[in-house]
């Protein structure tokens, strides 16, 4: 049996607690408001039209696992599905490594005009990301322009006819790619930051030990700064996934898309308000989902093995 | 642990003052609608996709309108992706009252029950199918109903250089009439430098590609029946029109064509390369001739129907009529107002305005005689006659049209770098897209059995 000064005192604390738990929703209340109104519910019902048949201006009709099925055998969607997964395989490991060795080069921890102008090289690198997509789209359809276009003048310069970059199917995924690098900053500044934390005693002992840079950077650095690249690949394989504006602008042809340059969210987009094909769209959509988190939990229990958590 | 509790308070209130603050700003400062909407007025909104000259000379005809009588206003939005935008909010129910979108929508739309039937609400408001050219009112109606009205229209037709022809030693006066004869003023057009770079063509199909579809027409033939619902791809016609296509690439070489493509500026400006004399003939509409107008008045032009494989008569000519159509949407609040406002730009005077600013012909069957002496484009008589004719040919009329032509233009990209066999391609196009429309086709029935959707004969105003 409890006393009722102890039964008072937990009423009390259960009347804080309730208040405390009210006062907090109030405030999360607008964003719980918007992505309920605006994330969930919209999941929920993107969810049922991908078992419909719903062409958007009429109402949708129960048609089951039709529209996955249907997946199975649509060419177009076998391209894209091709496409976006060779882009993910390429430019997120390209993309890992260019901005490592950015960063490398930029964290400030080494010696002579680059330590002291670090800051500036920085901002250098980061001010690219600031720019809207689909001008930075437009600059580089001139850059690779294959007759007008400054790479290509530079290859001339040394000899080589450059292909007609955003033309040419063969060259269609290395321009994507090299494009994407234009926007390696911010995975930068988060590199730089994480290096940036690494202990000084860490670089010293491994010196003692006779490591050079090189090994430095891949025993040391590379460990230590584990959980930021994890973060970074996580969102870069999302967004790979995703790939939508830039390829929209580059690839786009009076007559049509590159369909070498046609990517999943893409044809999405297309089933979805072009061709009116909503509950298609929708069933694709679970898709991509389904394989971002599908990604996602891999990446995760990888670096479950790979990734260093603990501080010196 | 007052002061914490003084803090929290003090937070609350600004955070509070500082919304109320944003409100009371957003509600005397914020944006303000620029149109100024007489009282007592119905309001229609009009969405419509042309922009800069295009978008003015529309402007005007909305201007007069408002001008001329005091029941309603017309609010005209420039609207880009039309097509899409409207698919959203007649699907959201909230459209505007009158949109302007383009031929190959009306079927679809008129399908799926997303624009009304004008068939009572035309003729109430003084509108004939009778007053229209006769090749523009297949535009306007599909499955035997009355969809769209038409506010510009346009036929395409061959636009040659005649300067690039007396350089080549051609007669200017006498462009070619057979796809034969295309192609040996093709031949005598071709300019190469020195390192055997192209630096003019006489035709390139891709050029600027805008109906990769439209070539089995001029072989005799076409792409999809309307009748019994059947895609024609892997027809002899089709396939003859498409080997013609590849024979273009065989001859003047893939890696050299991408190459002097990639030197052509966009359609809307002056390095278009038609003006630029890269380019010496084009299947263009119409239009093309503000372009010339506006960026190169001194460019000498000439404008005949497209060649055809057997050649055609004079009374006959082939070609595509592509025309710009005015809906009213399922769900606007005012179809009899907007009607109402549709009637008054169908009047000879603003149909004649309208098609003299864009240079294209007008849509209705008499034309004023002061029209056609000043009108600004000196091919316009072509496109009459391509209107009047009987083998004049419209967009294929089906509901999965927009992925069709996706399609299509997806093999034909594969045909045009030499990867696939035309007979193939089509062979296997003809498979995938007949599974589309007929795809479409079951759900069609399956909603009009289970009493859902507008139809063709569904809504009606």
């Amino acid at each position: 049996m409890t006393d009722p000064a102890s039964r008072s005192t937990r009423g009390v604390e259960f009347r804080a607690a309730r208040r405390n738990i009210l006062v907090g929703m109030t405030w999360v209340s607008p964003w719980l408001i918007g992505a309920g109104a605006f994330v969930f519910a919209p999941m929920a019902m993107s969810l049922y039209y991908s078992f419909t048949d719903y062409p958007l201006l009429e109402p949708p009709l129960w048609s089951g696992l039709d529209n996955y099925f249907k997946l199975l055998s649509d060419p177009t969607f076998r391209r894209v599905v091709t496409n976006t997964a060779a882009y993910a395989a390429i430019s997120v490991p390209l993309f890992t490594l260019f901005a490592l060795v950015l960063a490398g080069a930029l964290s400030g921890r080494g010696e002579g005009g680059v330590g002291r102008m670090a800051p500036l090289y920085r901002a250098c690198v980061f001010i690219p990301t600031l720019v809207p997509l689909i001008a930075s789209a437009m600059v580089w359809m001139w850059l690779f322009n294959g007759e007008y276009g400054l790479i290509n003048k530079v290859l001339a310069l040394v000899g080589i006819r450059g292909p007609a970059w955003i033309v040419d199917r063969n060259w269609v995924m290395p321009s994507m790619v090299i494009m994407s690098l234009w926007g390696v900053g911010q995975s930068v500044v988060i590199y730089v930051a994480a290096m940036q934390d690494v202990p000084r005693q860490l670089y010293e002992a491994a010196r003692i030990d006779g490591m050079g840079a090189i090994r430095q950077f891949l025993h040391v650095t590379l460990p230590m700064i584990s959980p930021a690249i994890l973060f970074n690949v996580i969102s870069l394989t999302i967004a790979a996934v995703q790939v939508f504006a830039v390829p929209s602008v580059m690839f786009r042809r009076p007559d049509g898309q590159n369909p070498a340059g046609h990517f999943y969210t893409m044809y999405l987009y297309e089933n979805a308000f072009v061709y009116g094909n909503m509950g298609y769209a929708s069933a694709m959509a679970w898709v991509q989902l389904v394989v971002v988190l599908l990604l996602t939990a891999v990446l995760l229990a990888a670096g479950k093995r790979l990734v260093h958590y603990s501080r010196v | 642990m007052g002061t914490s509790v003084k803090t929290q308070e003090l937070t609350r209130r600004a955070a509070v003052g500082a919304l109320a603050a944003g409100a009371a700003g957003y509600a005397l400062f914020g944006p303000r609608g620029t149109q100024q909407v007489p009282k007592g007025r119905i309001v229609l909104d009009y969405w419509e996709k042309w922009t800069r000259h295009e978008g003015d000379a529309m402007e005007r005809v909305v201007d007069d309108y408002n001008r001329s009588q005091n029941r309603a206003f017309v609010r005209y939005l420039v609207v880009s992706d039309i097509g899409q935008k409207s698919l959203i909010s007649i699907a959201g129910g909230s459209p505007p009252d009158i949109i302007g979108l383009y031929a190959f929508n009306v079927a679809p739309y008129a399908e799926m029950g997303a624009i009304l039937a004008m068939d009572g609400l035309a003729p109430r408001a003084g509108l004939s199918l009778a007053d229209y050219a006769p090749g523009v009112r297949e535009v306007m109606r599909f499955g035997g109903r009355w969809w769209a009205a038409v506010n510009t229209a346009g036929s395409v037709a061959l636009y040659y250089n005649r300067a690039a022809f007396r350089d080549a030693g051609l007669d200017p006066d006498q462009p070619p009439r057979t796809i034969a004869e295309l192609d040996e003023f093709h031949a005598a057009l071709l300019r190469t430098d020195e390192r055997g770079s192209l630096q003019r063509v006489g035709f390139l199909h891709r050029e600027p590609g805008w109906w990769s579809w439209l070539w089995a027409n001029h072989f005799g033939g076409r792409i999809y029946d309307e009748g019994s619902g059947l895609a024609l791809l892997d027809s002899p016609e089709n396939i003859r029109a498409m080997q013609w296509m590849q024979g273009y690439v065989r001859d003047l070489g893939l890696e050299r064509i991408k190459i002097f493509s990639e030197s052509f500026g966009n359609y809307f400006t002056p390095e278009n390369p038609f003006l630029t004399g890269k380019v010496a003939m084009i299947v263009q509409g119409p239009w093309i001739a503000n372009l010339i107008n506006a960026f190169k008045p001194d460019f000498d032009y000439g404008v005949a129907p497209f060649p055809t494989e057997q050649g055609y008569s004079p009374s006959s000519p082939v070609g595509l009529i592509d025309t710009d159509v005015l809906v009213i949407p399922r769900g606007a609040r005012h179809p009899e107002a907007a009607m109402d406002f549709i009637a008054f730009t169908q009047r000879q005077d603003m149909t004649e305005r309208l098609a003299t600013a864009h240079c294209k012909p007008s849509p209705l069957a008499k034309v004023s005689e002061r029209f056609m002496a000043d009108h600004p484009n000196r091919g316009i008589n072509v496109h009459y006659d391509i209107f009047r004719s009987d083998r004049a040919f419209v967009p294929p009329r089906t509901r999965v049209w927009q992925q069709f032509k996706d399609e299509f233009d997806t093999v034909v990209q594969r045909m045009w770098r030499l990867e696939v066999d035309p007979a193939e391609a089509m062979s296997r196009l003809q498979t995938r897209v007949q599974s589309l429309i007929d795809q479409a086709t079951r759900q069609q029935r399956r909603r009009n059995g289970s009493g859902g959707g507008g139809g063709v004969g569904g809504t009606t105003a």
